[in-house]
C-alpha cells in the first residue's frame, strides 16, 4: 500500500468530491472499469459527498461514469509531481538557477579542490607540497588527469625521505598519506675492518685504543674527519694485520656562540588591538569585503582559510578567508656598554645551556667581549669533555 | 459432467492444501482489532454510509454497523474498511 501511494504521487493524483444519489453504483462501476480509488470517505456535512483519490489518467473515464450515474464531480486538490512541475513551469529563473547549481556541482566535482597531507606519527617533511605540485597533483586539476601511480613514482624518485606514499581520492579531496623513512646510521659489522674517525673538532684529553693503533696523542688538536685510531695492528712477528678498530677517545670540544648586541634596538610588542577582515576566494580569484588597507600603522597579519565543503569530502572551490590584523607597537630602547654586555652574555649562555645536555662535563667557560661603534660583540665559548669518534669503513 | 469436474478439482485442492479463497469465490473476512476489516473476494458495494455498509459477495451479503466507516483501500478483489465497527451480520443467499 505504501509503495502504491508513492507510485501514485509520482504519477499524480486528484482528491475529488462526488455528489449524487447513486454513490454505490458509482463505486461499483469504477471497480469494474479498473479505476483505482482509495480513501473513500463520507463527508460529514452533506451526506452524499464522497472523497476519493484517483489517478490523473483515469479522471476522464471517471467523469464519464459520473455523468452516467448523474453525479457531480468536483476537484478539491491536485497532488503529485506532474502538478508540481506544472506549477513551477512559469518560474523560469528559479529553475534556471536550480539547473545552474546542479551543473556547477557536477562540473566542480570533477576537479580536485583540496589536498590533504597526512604524515604518519605527526612528523614533518619539508617541501612536500612543492614536490607534489611538480609531480602533477595540483588544486583545480581534473580528477581524470591525475594518475596517482605516476605521481607516487615521481615523488618517490625525487625524494629519499619517504618510505611509503599513497594517494586516495575522496570526493574533491585528495588525501596523501606518507610514511617518513627513518635514516638509519650506517652499521658496520663487527668482522669488517674499520678506522675510528673524529666527528668533532677538539683537543684530545684521553685516548685508549682497545683494538688498532692510536694515530693521535693526548694534547693533539683534531679536526672533523681526522683518523683517531687506525684499523690495523703491527706486530713484530705477525706483520701488518687489519682489525676492527675499537677504543675510547675523550676530547675537549668547544661550543661557541656569537651575538652582536646593538646599543639602540627596537622591540615589537602587541598592543592587543585586533581587526578582522573577511574575503571570499574562488580558486585564485579573491574578493575583499573590506578596504585593503588596515587602520593600523604597524601590524602583523594572520590569514585563516576555510574551504566550503558538502558532506565530509566534497570540497568546493569557494573559500572564506579571515584576516586578522594585530596591532604592534615598536619601542626603541638604548643600552649602555655594561647593560648590552650583560644581556648578550645572558642570552648566549641560555642558548648554550640548552644545547649541552651534560652540565657536569663543562670544563671551562670563556667570555669574550669586543666593543664596536654601534654595539657590543659578545662571544661565549664552553669547553666540554665529550667522547668523540665514529666508525668508518676501511676501503682498500 | 460439470459436477464431476468440480469434485475432482476440489479433491486435488484438498490434497495440495490450497486455501479456499484462492480457488473459489468464497469470501474471506479478516478483522484486526475492532477498527479494521478486510474482505477478500467481494463482488460490489450495495450501500455505503458513514454508519452502515453493505458488501455483496458471491455467497451472500455482509452488513457492517459502526461509526465513521471509510473504504480505505479498494482493489478488484479485496476491500479494506476502517472505522469503529460495532457489529456485523451475514445474509445467506438462498440457493
Amino acid at each position: 500500500m505504501f509503495i502504491r501511494i508513492i507510485l501514485s504521487y509520482i504519477i499524480g493524483y486528484l482528491k475529488i468530491s462526488v455528489e449524487g444519489y447513486y454513490i454505490e453504483r458509482f463505486i461499483n462501476i469504477c471497480k469494474t472499469n479498473n479505476i483505482a480509488i482509495w480513501n473513500l470517505k463520507r463527508s460529514d456535512n452533506t451526506k452524499l459527498i464522497v472523497n476519493l483519490n484517483v489517478r490523473k489518467s483515469d479522471f476522464k473515464e471517471l467523469c464519464k461514469i459520473a455523468k452516467k450515474v448523474k453525479c457531480r464531480v468536483k476537484i478539491q486538490k491536485k497532488k503529485g509531481i506532474p502538478f508540481l512541475v506544472h506549477k513551477y513551469k512559469k518560474r523560469k529563473i528559479f529553475f534556471g538557477f536550480l539547473l545552474f547549481i546542479i551543473i556547477f556541482l557536477i562540473i566542480s566535482s570533477n576537479f580536485v579542490w583540496n589536498i590533504e597531507i597526512k604524515i604518519e606519527e605527526n612528523q614533518e617533511i619539508e617541501n612536500i607540497e612543492q614536490s607534489l605540485d611538480e609531480a602533477g597533483l595540483k588544486v583545480a586539476k581534473l580528477k581524470a588527469q591525475i594518475d596517482t601511480k605516476d605521481i607516487i613514482n615521481k615523488v618517490r624518485l625525487q625524494r629519499d625521505d619517504i618510505a611509503w606514499m599513497g594517494i586516495q581520492m575522496k570526493g574533491t579531496n585528495a588525501i596523501v598519506k606518507i610514511v617518513k623513512s627513518v635514516q638509519k646510521p650506517e652499521i658496520i659489522d663487527e668482522n669488517e675492518y674499520c678506522n675510528i674517525v673524529s666527528d668533532k673538532a677538539g683537543i684530545i684529553t684521553k685516548i685508549n685504543a682497545q683494538n688498532g693503533t692510536a694515530n693521535v696523542k693526548v694534547g693533539d688538536t683534531v679536526n672533523i674527519g681526522e683518523i683517531l685510531i687506525n684499523g690495523w695492528m703491527e706486530g713484530k712477528y705477525t706483520g701488518l694485520q687489519y682489525v676492527h678498530a675499537k677504543g675510547e677517545i675523550e676530547a675537549k670540544v668547544w661550543h661557541t656562540k656569537n651575538k652582536k648586541i646593538l646599543y639602540k634596538t627596537t622591540e615589537r610588542r602587541k598592543t592587543g588591538e585586533k581587526e578582522e577582515l573577511y574575503a571570499i576566494k574562488f580558486n585564485n580569484f579573491k574578493i575583499n569585503f573590506n578596504k585593503g588597507v588596515s587602520k593600523f600603522e604597524i601590524y602583523d597579519t594572520i590569514e585563516n582559510e576555510n574551504r566550503f565543503k558538502l558532506f565530509s569530502d566534497f570540497y568546493l572551490p569557494i573559500s572564506v578567508i579571515k584576516i586578522t590584523n594585530e596591532q604592534v607597537e615598536e619601542i626603541s630602547k638604548t643600552y649602555n656598554y655594561e647593560e648590552a654586555k650583560q644581556l648578550g652574555i645572558k642570552q648566549l649562555q641560555q642558548e648554550l645551556d640548552e644545547e649541552i645536555d651534560n652540565k657536569e662535563k663543562i670544563v671551562n667557560k670563556n667570555i669574550n667581549v669586543v666593543e664596536e661603534q654601534d654595539g657590543v660583540m659578545v662571544s661565549v665559548t664552553y669547553e666540554v669533555l665529550e667522547s668523540i669518534g665514529t666508525n668508518e669503513k676501511n676501503v682498500f | 459432467m460439470n459436477k464431476t469436474k468440480k469434485n475432482k478439482r476440489n479433491r486435488l485442492d484438498r490434497i495440495l492444501e490450497l486455501p479456499q479463497e484462492v480457488y473459489s469465490n468464497v469470501p474471506k473476512i479478516i478483522i484486526t482489532g475492532f477498527d479494521e476489516m478486510i474482505i477478500e473476494n467481494f463482488k460490489g458495494i450495495l450501500e455505503y454510509e458513514e454508519i452502515f455498509l453493505r458488501v455483496n459477495t458471491h455467497i451472500g451479503i455482509i452488513n457492517i454497523n459502526g461509526y465513521g466507516l471509510n473504504l480505505e483501500n479498494m482493489t478488484n478483489d479485496d476491500i479494506k474498511i476502517t472505522g469503529k465497527i460495532e457489529s456485523f451480520d451475514i445474509e445467506r443467499k438462498q440457493d
